[in-house]
């Protein structure tokens, strides 16, 4: 039992990643996690590293980034509250395929994946929410991706 | 003004042998007179100074994609159908000056032409080609901004319509209620017969004209007679457009493989919008003189059907022909609806006769109605898509 | 045979005579023009609502459909923020201050700010998409006190690309939430990275049901921020997109800028998203 558990579920239930999760499941979701405050600039995880948590932003904003030789750190998402990052420690093999750095004062749900991964094991319908919800960031994760790759901007408004 | 209504409406007659003074009274009240006349193998629009000029004896004889003229076995004035040419060349000129700028030192004087607009009669319209002006009233006069050209052509123009006695395979002005009865928006309007012509009046102009000529009270044989002829071009009528729900019919379907069908016989040519009665797309393009201190604007005719004309951002909107063609056909009888509360279409069949490939409008409607109505046709597979289309 | 006419004050292919009174560099490829007309009477009588546009005409190179980007409550001059994309736009942006050209304006429809009284507002600008939404800015956060939250989300493709950054902090300081995200940038970047949608998706609404959102930008952005505003929320009554066709005479006669049944010119650019929805998705249309 987490001795944060009644600030923890305060936090967690009015986050939108969990709307919809049954107050039940949600007070499991809790067992499994603990409260992470990071300053602002304090690196959440490490691109290749890897993590057993999972985090739900529950507020602040973390920056995603990736190391590309010549180009050092480059940022190409900025999550914020409600989101969640660092998913490969739940359906992933646990490497971490960004970096992750707190831009201001952030608050965050850190989830254990593994008990995560047995607590979805042992209650399915639990299980099959949660992933749903996973599901769902990942998709308009991937929306997005696609959205910055068409380069939008690129060639508006011109005339003949 | 609001027109007689046929009962009250007394019917005159005019002698064959006085429609010259028609032509002339009209002259003499300062109308350029224009009518049908032969040019170039086609019975067209131009200026007429006798009854001479119009195409006595000659018919013309359409089907899609082909015109070509004929002698008749009579010495008819209006013995013919409708050839290429519209009225809306006289009211909506294909190249119009709409405004000039004049350097200066301090600038550029910006000014728009305020010259006289040229008094009109035009002589033959059909009931086709009155609703086609009403069509184009809607447009040009009916909107937040009036097109001062359109305004002051129409406003001087003096009308006598002649009804149709006979018909072509490519008229279907039944089905869109246009004509072949030319009912109102004339001033004066005739009905061939054997000896001369029925002639009916239509407004308070047409009455003082009318008053100016040898004519009678028409006989009630020649009323028989002129109805007979009248009777005739209804009798002829063949080409159907089945119109129920067709403004639904067509923006459902904005996804249906037909349209890539006839893009695929569709050359993009532009003929069925110059020929159209009511097209009336337009691009302004500046024309300098050779020092560039004097620009005139001139608006020119243009086409849906023309790439450059959805030109944005670097390229056309509708780069193919089936997105163009598409926005054609559903502009004329679907969204003018919205637009104009009216079909834009008029079933003057000119689309279907003057089209190189003879695509004929009212069998591609048929196309996509059909596949609706039997869901094993080309095109059901996307209906269900399509539900979801402009309501 | 006379048919009914509208009567309408002035002839509408007439431009009237206007000079550059300030040009200045906004972004990369973007200029703003400020423009005076040469004739007291006619400055006197022009106004425009926000999301309006004018025709800006360079006699022998052509007319363009360029947004009003000014305070419509500015009477001094009229400001259009312009990206050089063509001829006219090349040639207009490098014209010096006191150039004279023509103008014909102001055209279409313009942002529901009557609608907003009494509710929640979230814009969503891309790119120059914000040059069009500037002109209601001003005007929100000139009658605050009508309106509740208001929330402005622009994007861009980096953050060189971003229009009236130096606004940024008076806006805030008047009430407006400014949210900046951008497509890409490198490591000395502190604001936001990724599409407007990321932010509408986690932006706080206390009244999703009664919020209204504004939104100008690429096709493709202003379809993706519709999508997100309904999924948080918002009814497909209160969204509203500025649309972009070839303009050619922008007062409804010539025919090239209709979009299925609308002319953009008269009945848009602005329209209520519910109205177009149904055929903002099929193509080339």
């Amino acid at each position: 039992m987490n001795t944060d558990h009644p600030n923890l579920l305060k936090l967690l239930a009015a986050t939108r990643f969990v709307e919809g999760i049954s107050h039940d499941h949600l007070q499991g979701l809790c067992r499994a996690s603990r409260l992470l405050k990071l300053p602002a600039g304090a690196k959440l995880f490490q691109e290749g590293a890897i993590e057993d948590e999972v985090f739900v932003i529950s507020s602040g904003h973390i920056r995603l980034s990736m190391n590309v030789p010549g180009r050092g750190d480059v940022p190409f998402l900025t999550t914020g509250p409600g989101e969640l990052v660092g998913w490969s420690g739940l359906i992933g093999d646990g490497r971490m395929t960004a970096t992750a750095t707190a831009i201001d004062d952030t608050t965050l749900i850190a989830m254990s994946g593994r008990r995560l991964q047995e607590l979805c094991d042992s209650e399915k319908e639990l299980g099959y929410v949660l992933l749903q919800r996973v599901a769902q960031v990942l998709s308009q994760r991937l929306l997005s991706t696609r959205l910055q790759l068409m380069d939008l901007f690129a060639g508006e408004k011109a005339d003949t | 003004m609001t027109s007689p209504t046929e009962s009250n409406r007394s019917v005159l007659f005019l002698g064959r042998g006085q429609l010259n003074q028609l032509i002339r009274a009209l002259a003499d009240d300062g109308y350029q007179v224009v009518g049908p006349t032969i040019d170039q193998a086609a019975i067209v629009y131009g200026e007429i100074t006798s009854a001479d000029d119009l195409p006595i004896g000659w018919t013309d004889v359409q089907e899609p994609g082909k015109y070509r003229l004929q002698r008749r076995d009579d010495e008819a004035c209006f013995g013919y159908v409708v050839g290429p040419h519209s009225w809306k060349k006289y009211l909506f000129p294909p190249v119009t000056l709409v405004a000039t700028a004049d350097r200066t030192k301090t600038g550029w004087q910006l000014s728009t032409p305020e010259t006289e607009p040229p008094r009109y009669a035009f002589l033959g319209v059909r009931g086709c080609e009155l609703a086609a002006m009403r069509i184009q009233d809607k447009v040009f006069l009916g909107g937040p901004f009036v097109d001062p050209t359109y305004q002051k052509r129409r406003a001087a123009a003096f009308i006598v319509a002649v009804n149709c006695t006979q018909a072509a395979p490519t008229c279907f002005c039944t089905s869109m209620n246009t004509g072949p009865r030319c009912s109102s928006g004339f001033d004066l309007a005739l009905t061939e017969v054997a000896d001369g012509f029925l002639m009916e009046i239509g407004s308070e102009s047409g009455n003082v004209v009318a008053a100016r000529l040898n004519v009678e009270p028409a006989t009630s044989a020649q009323l028989e007679s002129g109805n007979a002829a009248r009777q005739q071009a209804v009798d002829q009528i063949s080409k159907q457009l089945d119109t129920t729900d067709i403004r639904d019919l067509l923006m459902n379907n904005l996804r249906h493989p037909h349209w890539e069908e006839v893009a695929n016989r569709c050359l993009s040519c532009t003929n069925c919008t110059m020929v159209c009665p009511t097209c009336f797309c337009s691009s302004v393009n500046e024309v300098p003189d050779l020092t560039g201190d004097h620009v005139d604007r001139e608006r020119s005719w243009d086409s849906c059907f023309n790439i450059d004309f959805s030109y944005m951002n670097g390229s056309p909107t509708r780069n193919s022909i089936h997105s163009r063609y598409r926005q054609w056909m559903t502009h004329k009888l679907a969204t003018w609806h919205d637009q104009f509360g009216s079909s834009g279409c008029v079933g003057c069949g000119r689309c279907i006769t003057w089209c190189p490939v003879g695509i004929d409008l009212t069998q591609e409607v048929a196309a996509i109605r059909s596949s609706q109505n039997n869901p094993s046709v080309e095109g059901a597979v996307n209906s269900s898509h399509d539900n979801e289309g402009v309501s | 045979m006379k048919p009914a006419a509208t009567a309408h004050p002035h002839n509408p292919w007439l431009a009237h005579a206007v000079r550059i009174s300030r040009m200045a560099a906004a972004t990369p490829g973007v200029f703003i023009c400020d423009l005076v007309f040469q004739d007291s009477a006619v400055a006197e009588e022009y106004t425009f609502a926000p999301g309006q546009f004018n025709m800006l005409y360079l006699p022998g190179l052509g007319e363009i459909a360029i947004s009003i980007s000014s305070d419509p409550d500015q009477r001094d001059c009229i400001s259009h923020t312009i990206r050089e994309a063509g001829n006219v736009t090349r040639a207009l942006g490098e014209l010096p201050v006191g150039s004279a050209l023509g103008l014909r304006g102001p055209f279409g429809s313009s942002w529901p700010t009557e609608n907003c009284i009494g509710r929640d507002v979230v814009l969503v600008a891309g790119g120059i998409g914000l040059a069009p939404l500037r002109p209601a800015i001003c005007h929100l956060l000139a009658h605050r006190e009508r309106y509740g939250e208001l929330n402005l989300i622009i994007g861009a493709r980096e953050p060189s690309g971003l229009l009236y950054t130096t606004e940024f902090d008076a806006w805030r300081a008047d009430g407006l939430n400014v949210h900046v995200t951008v497509d890409r940038a490198n490591s000395d970047w502190h604001g936001a990275i990724g599409m407007v949608t990321n932010v509408l998706d986690r932006l706080w609404l206390r009244q999703p049901e009664n919020t209204l959102m504004l939104t100008c930008g690429p096709e493709v952005m202003m379809w993706y921020a519709v999508q997100m505003a309904i999924r948080r929320g918002l009814s497909p009554e209160s969204l509203y997109v500025s649309l972009e066709r070839n303009m050619n005479c922008a007062i409804g006669l010539c025919g090239h800028c209709q979009f299925g049944p609308q002319f953009l010119c008269k009945d848009g650019p602005i329209f209520r998203y519910d109205r177009v929805a149904s055929i903002l998705k099929v193509d080339d249309l």
